[in-house]
């Protein structure tokens, strides 16, 4: 398992997330309350008195000083308690019970897709870099990073939902009920999230085994006698992998953060779909559940990276 | 029943281009209606997806606030009175007949051998606590709708008598809307006061399933639902799909049946496409701009009715609805039986006499107002339209735009935040209840509270106490055309319903209202 370095990396970037934690839920807390409009009206409705309002303030603590309801959110949520929707009364850690695991499927699903198909591209473009091949996956991944994920999610409803009707258009069953029916119905989703990733992954691979395979040792290798295949998968990747990791770990944070349009175009109930509506009715404890999820998704996907770093290369943890 | 007979509108009266359009409407319709009879008696079965446009607001019917929200309680619940999907004339539901034995004594006879989904019977005595929770409850949302009637009497297990604190043969229509949506009484305890928001049981076709925040409602069939072969599927999922364009994709690679207030711009699309039915006809749901009339520069009529003058009503249905749907020259489509060309008259387009109202009221020099509206991109198109056309008579101003509840409560309610809110308003079964909500001076949607003309309350009175349709659209018509001569709000533009189905559905049809039902319908 993890020896005496690693556990104590481990626990310092386990403290080092609290105030990182601690400064998101806040600025997002500060920046709902700055919004302008009020829940509490909406939540009197219609043929409200000015009273009922000012009850309904009282009742869901609305009243109180910003810093009093912040710190009664983060001491709920120190006790597993993230309180309950405004609007709909459900608990927000049902909420994301029910929705965060469609949209982690999802964002599993593009970083698979984006990395199957990512290094073997990149690997082809070092290996021949220069020629035709290279300059195809360069321009291809070029596009890739330039082309919106909604745009391509919408482009790909019309052709494979639409006019051939391989895929659904819209909808969602989570994993847990029909791992196949999930798997069907989350394909374009995750092949329109993950084709600026496989760009990604491509172009950072690429450039990075050009320069390793260019260097003085790489040399040494072929000197030895060994063969091209052998210093390239062998030797050439793995020297790669540190890259190749800090390109995975950043791509499932950015993925995640794209969730929220490609949620909606395709009506999929995810965290996406609800972070947009909760802050379109201002329904922020669900707001706040969500982006806490969405925090502790990043720290743990760092968190995890840098462990994997220190497996790759054990230099990097006695940093 | 003793209502009398409705007047139909006749295609005659509509003008060229409208008749073509309800023509091509109610063919569809009545092409699905034939259609539809053979099944109605066959076994039916499958599971019916709706793409629904809005997560409820409350599945009780007397704690909901949201106009979308009755698509899915006429599901889960009927109403005591029903109504003609095509011209809203009051038809038997829950109770087989009605007659006013004095103009303030409504007697219902009720139907017998109904009960609510968990088995308890529907009797007068569930009547009574179901009138008497909407009328008084504190939790109620609809007092106002039913605030005429004083007391209900139980006279036998299948008859109550409704007696009114004044005439209101408006009644019979209002209790085909929230106000008649029967719950079991049994479901809340007995106490009116216990709310039923995320349990709606009644005798509703449907049976409620479950309902997942933003996800789904759903229902299974409910066997023993009065209506012969009732409904015609076996379960009734509504997916709630809030972007138009995405619900319409969902029934065209067959993940929902039907799609319901679809944009108007995609009608064409509808009409293209090889595997889609379109549904489609007009509905009470207007654009309007709500004034408040107690404020700034409004306070002056002449204002307001340059305001009304300004507006080139053809061009604001050719800009922000493609060219579908109609002019509004008053708060009710040329179909219905209550429109009034007297009180339309008023309602033009004339730059010239608009402006001669703004040099009247000193203000050539143009004013600025405070501008409410919503943020969604149709919504914020419709507020680049108004702004163009007002500031041709130099009526300037920014938009503040909000979630609709939320805005609705700074303008309607206590803050009284805005000048002009440019929304809409979704119609309600009996004309007289649009016109007492909208223009009366205690209404929470007149903003500013102000008093309307004089003979205006009389003339919403006058409409209530007579049965005779002709006599009703005679005090109506009045009461419209002084909304309308004092502009009290500026009328714009009519919805039409554009519902885009799967060529598997059958039955179904759109109504007047804007609300579709789909109790009729059927999967081949």
């Amino acid at each position: 398992m993890l020896n005496q370095v690693q556990r104590r990396m481990l626990m310092r970037r386990v403290l080092q997330a609290i105030p990182v934690l601690i400064l998101a839920t806040f600025s997002v807390f500060m920046l709902l309350k700055m919004l302008p409009g009020d829940v509490a009206i909406t939540l009197a409705g219609e043929n409200a008195t000015q009273e009922r309002i000012e009850e309904i303030r009282t009742l869901y603590g609305l009243d109180r000083p910003l810093l009093v309801q912040y710190g009664d959110w983060v001491w709920g949520a120190v006790q597993g308690d993230l309180s309950k929707s405004l609007l709909s009364g459900e608990a927000v850690s049902d909420t994301l019970a029910r929705v965060f695991p469609n949209t982690l499927f999802i964002v599993a699903y593009a970083i698979l897709l984006a990395v199957l198909a990512g290094v073997p591209l990149g690997v082809l473009a070092a290996s021949r870099a220069g020629g035709w091949a290279d300059k195809l996956v360069m321009v291809f991944s070029s596009v890739g990073v330039a082309l919106p994920n909604f745009w391509l999610a919408m482009i790909f409803v019309g052709a494979f939902a639409l006019n051939r009707q391989w895929f659904p258009a819209t909808g969602f069953t989570p994993a847990s009920e029909d791992f196949g029916a999930a798997v069907w119905q989350a394909t374009l989703p995750a092949v329109a999230l993950a084709a600026s990733g496989m760009a990604e992954v491509a172009r950072q691979l690429r450039s990075s085994l050009v320069e390793v395979l260019e260097s003085q040792h790489f040399r040494t290798l072929h000197a030895k006698g060994l063969s091209p295949r052998a210093i390239l998968w062998k030797h050439g990747l793995r020297n790669v992998s540190v890259n190749l990791l800090t390109v995975i770990s950043l791509l499932v944070n950015r993925t995640l953060a794209a969730t929220v349009v490609v949620e909606v175009v395709f009506a999929i109930p995810g965290i996406g779909a609800t972070i947009v509506d909760a802050t379109l009715r201002r329904d922020f404890p669900v707001v706040q559940g969500v982006v806490l999820a969405m925090v502790v998704t990043v720290i743990v996907v760092n968190l995890i990276a840098d462990m994997l770093y220190s497996v790759l290369d054990p230099r990097i943890a006695q940093r | 029943m003793t209502e009398s007979q409705n007047r139909r509108p006749t295609l005659a009266e509509l003008p060229q281009l409208r008749r073509r359009q309800v023509l091509a409407g109610f063919a569809g319709v009545g092409a699905l209606a034939v259609a539809g009879m053979p099944f109605a008696a066959s076994a039916a079965g499958g599971a019916l997806r709706i793409a629904a446009n809005a997560n409820p607001s409350s599945l009780d019917p007397a704690t909901g606030g949201a106009g979308s929200d009755h698509v899915f309680l006429y599901n889960f619940y009927d109403t005591l009175v029903d109504w003609d999907y095509a011209t809203l004339a009051p038809l038997p539901g829950l109770a087989t007949s009605w007659e006013f034995t004095d103009p303030q004594t409504l007697v219902f006879q009720l139907r017998e051998g109904v009960t609510f989904h968990d088995g308890s019977p529907f009797d007068a005595e569930a009547v009574k606590f179901n009138l008497d929770r909407n009328r008084t409850a504190n939790l109620s949302n609809i007092k106002k709708d039913v605030a005429n009637i004083a007391e209900v009497i139980v006279d036998g297990p299948h008859q109550v008598t409704l007696k009114l604190s004044a005439p209101d043969t408006a009644l019979p229509l209002i209790l085909s809307d929230r106000a008649g949506m029967m719950i079991a009484p049994s479901s809340v305890g007995n106490d009116p006061e216990t709310r039923a928001d995320r349990a709606p049981i009644g005798t509703g076709p449907f049976s409620f399933v479950s309902w997942t925040d933003g996800e789904k409602v759903a229902g299974k069939a409910n066997p023993d639902h009065w209506r012969e072969g009732i409904p015609r599927v076996d379960t009734l999922d509504m997916h709630i799909i809030p972007d138009g364009a995405t619900a319409l994709r969902a029934v065209q690679s067959g993940q929902a049946e039907i799609a319901y207030q679809i944009s108007e711009r995609q009608k064409t699309l509808i009409e293209k496409m090889p595997n889609l039915q379109l549904a489609f006809g007009p509905t009470l749901y207007v654009y309007q701009m709500y004034l408040n009339s107690a404020r700034g520069p409004l306070q002056d009529e002449r204002v307001r009715k340059a305001m009304m003058l300004a507006i080139d009503r053809d061009a604001w249905v050719l800009a922000t609805q493609a060219g579908v749907g109609e002019p509004a020259y008053m708060n009710l489509p040329k179909a219905h039986w209550a429109w009034s060309e007297k009180a339309a008259k008023q309602v033009t387009y004339d730059l010239d006499r608009a402006k001669a109202y703004m040099k009247e009221a000193g203000l050539e020099g143009g004013i600025d107002l405070d501008f409410r509206g919503y943020p969604d991109q149709a919504s914020v198109q419709r507020a680049e339209v108004v702004l163009e056309q007002l500031g041709k008579i130099g009526v300037r101003g920014k938009f503040t735009n909000g979630p609709i509840a939320e805005t609705s409560g700074l303008y309607f309610g206590t803050e009284k935040q805005g000048d002009v809110l440019l929304s809409a308003w979704t119609g309600r079964p009996d004309p007289s209840l649009t016109y007492a909500l909208l223009y009366s001076e205690s209404s929470y949607y007149n903003a500013g509270r102000v008093k309307p003309p004089a003979g205006y309350d009389q003339a919403i009175q006058d409409s209530r106490s007579t049965n005779d349709q002709a006599e009703r659209a005679e005090a109506l018509g009045r009461a419209q055309e002084l909304a309308m001569g004092a502009a009290m709000n500026i009328p714009l533009s009519i919805r039409y319903e554009v519902d885009a189905l799967s060529s598997k559905v059958e039955g179904y049809k759109p109504n007047l209202l804007g609300k579709p039902k789909f109790r009729d319908a059927g999967l081949t």
